[in-house]
């Protein structure tokens, strides 16, 4: 089975099949005869178009996706990103949109603790609703705050893999990400255990004797 | 007396006033359109449903912000293949390691100008016309039309083991051939 005959055979079969391209190994010239494979087998079934379940699936994704996501370096920065932040510029994020398998795992987790950091009023607890995520920003840290009876927690908004603004999925009670498939509870863990995302940074929130709610934020 | 009003507002249509249709809506029309062509595109270099409609997604999401600006759908198209390629790169990239000095086909082309089918079909007949007899045929039976490998072999009068290093062959040497898009 570790031929090279055996193993470009049984993913051009699989490709029959109509299934995903499944890397075996194998030298350069294997690779590119898997890809002309592929382009091969597209050919034989002749011009593609959208599935239509697909096709709404996209169109809801482009319209509920928020206005504003995409961050700017500094602002990535500031929220404790800044190795991914490095692909923003010019407006394109870096290719890989997957973390990569290699990479060694981050928790996650850490709290965003700005050098000249001053807290900022953002919102009245009774503003705040019971288990819905409130998007706040103090100066140039983006959080969502979660209330639970008197106590507010708050995560970042930027996603932990690609430097995009969360939003609040109020059906699903979690924060997704609009750049590829990604989703966070309200404590900012992964909710996908096949996909191993770091934790959302913490941001520091306290609440004050009148009633407040204070972000450790920027001037 | 004047009133201020934030500059998002829209107020009832009356005499005078200018409807403004929601400009997200128009430009999800023209994104769909042209994600149909970047789909057609994608899958016709990945050869399968699934993994061309994960590229397809995002390369959408990735162009959210360029879609918002109302730009004109020839605009959109640019943008939109571009990001293609460079979501390709890394498809491949990921899938095959390969590099992106191995990707110069893909990351090279230009932003199609003859509708996908008309490309795909010519693409294929100028590479398969570069093969030898027996690669030739060995792939027009097992790819374009369907024949498993003992009927490949059946065809040919050879067996199932030579057919299958015939085929590797063959596909070697056809990702060999440079065709121009």
């Amino acid at each position: 089975m570790n031929k090279p005959e055996n193993r470009v055979d049984k993913i051009v079969s699989e490709l029959l099949r109509g299934r995903r391209l499944k890397l075996r190994g194998g030298d350069a010239e294997e690779k590119a005869a898997i890809t002309t494979a592929a382009r091969l087998i597209a050919a034989r079934q002749g011009p593609q178009r959208m599935n239509p379940a697909f096709r709404k699936h996209l169109e809801k994704a482009l319209e509920s996706a928020p206005a504003e996501h995409w961050l700017t370096r500094r602002a990535a920065i500031v929220a404790g990103f800044g190795v991914a932040a490095g692909a923003v510029t010019g407006g394109l994020v870096g290719r890989a949109m997957e973390p990569a398998a290699a990479t060694p795992r981050r928790r996650g987790g850490e709290p965003v603790n700005p050098i000249r950091g001053r807290w900022v009023d953002v919102a009245a607890l009774a503003d705040l609703v019971d288990g819905q995520g409130k998007r706040v920003t103090a100066g140039s840290v983006g959080a969502f705050l979660f209330r639970r009876g008197d106590t507010v927690t708050a995560v970042s908004s930027i996603c932990s893999h690609l430097p995009c603004e969360l939003w609040w999925n109020r059906g699903n009670s979690v924060l997704d990400c609009p750049c590829h498939p990604a989703s966070f509870t309200a404590d900012g863990k992964s909710t996908d255990p096949t996909y191993p995302l770091p934790a959302l940074n913490v941001v520091h929130v306290r609440v004050t004797d009148t009633g407040r709610v204070e972000v450790l934020g920027t001037a | 007396m004047t009133i201020d009003r934030p500059p998002d507002a829209v107020g009832p249509a009356g005499s005078g006033d200018v409807l403004q249709l929601p400009i997200e809506a128009r430009a999800t029309d023209i994104a769909l359109g042209e994600l149909e062509i970047v789909y057609a595109f994608i899958y016709a270099r990945v050869g399968n449903r699934a993994d061309a409609e994960d590229l397809t997604q995002q390369v959408a999401l990735k162009a959210i912000p360029r879609l918002r600006q109302g730009a004109p759908a020839s605009a959109i198209r640019g943008y939109l293949f571009a990001t293609a390629r460079s979501v390709l790169g890394g498809f491949w990239s990921t899938r095959l390691g390969l590099s992106e000095a191995e990707l110069h086909e893909d990351l090279a082309l230009a932003v199609p100008q003859v509708a996908p089918s008309e490309e795909r079909a010519d693409t294929v007949q100028r590479i398969l016309a570069e093969l030898s007899d027996n690669y030739r045929r060995v792939l027009e039976l097992r790819f374009l039309h369907g024949y498993s490998l003992k009927e490949v072999a059946a065809e040919m009068n050879s067996t199932v083991g030579a057919v299958k290093v015939m085929q590797l062959r063959a596909l070697r040497a056809a990702a060999k051939v440079e065709v121009s898009e």
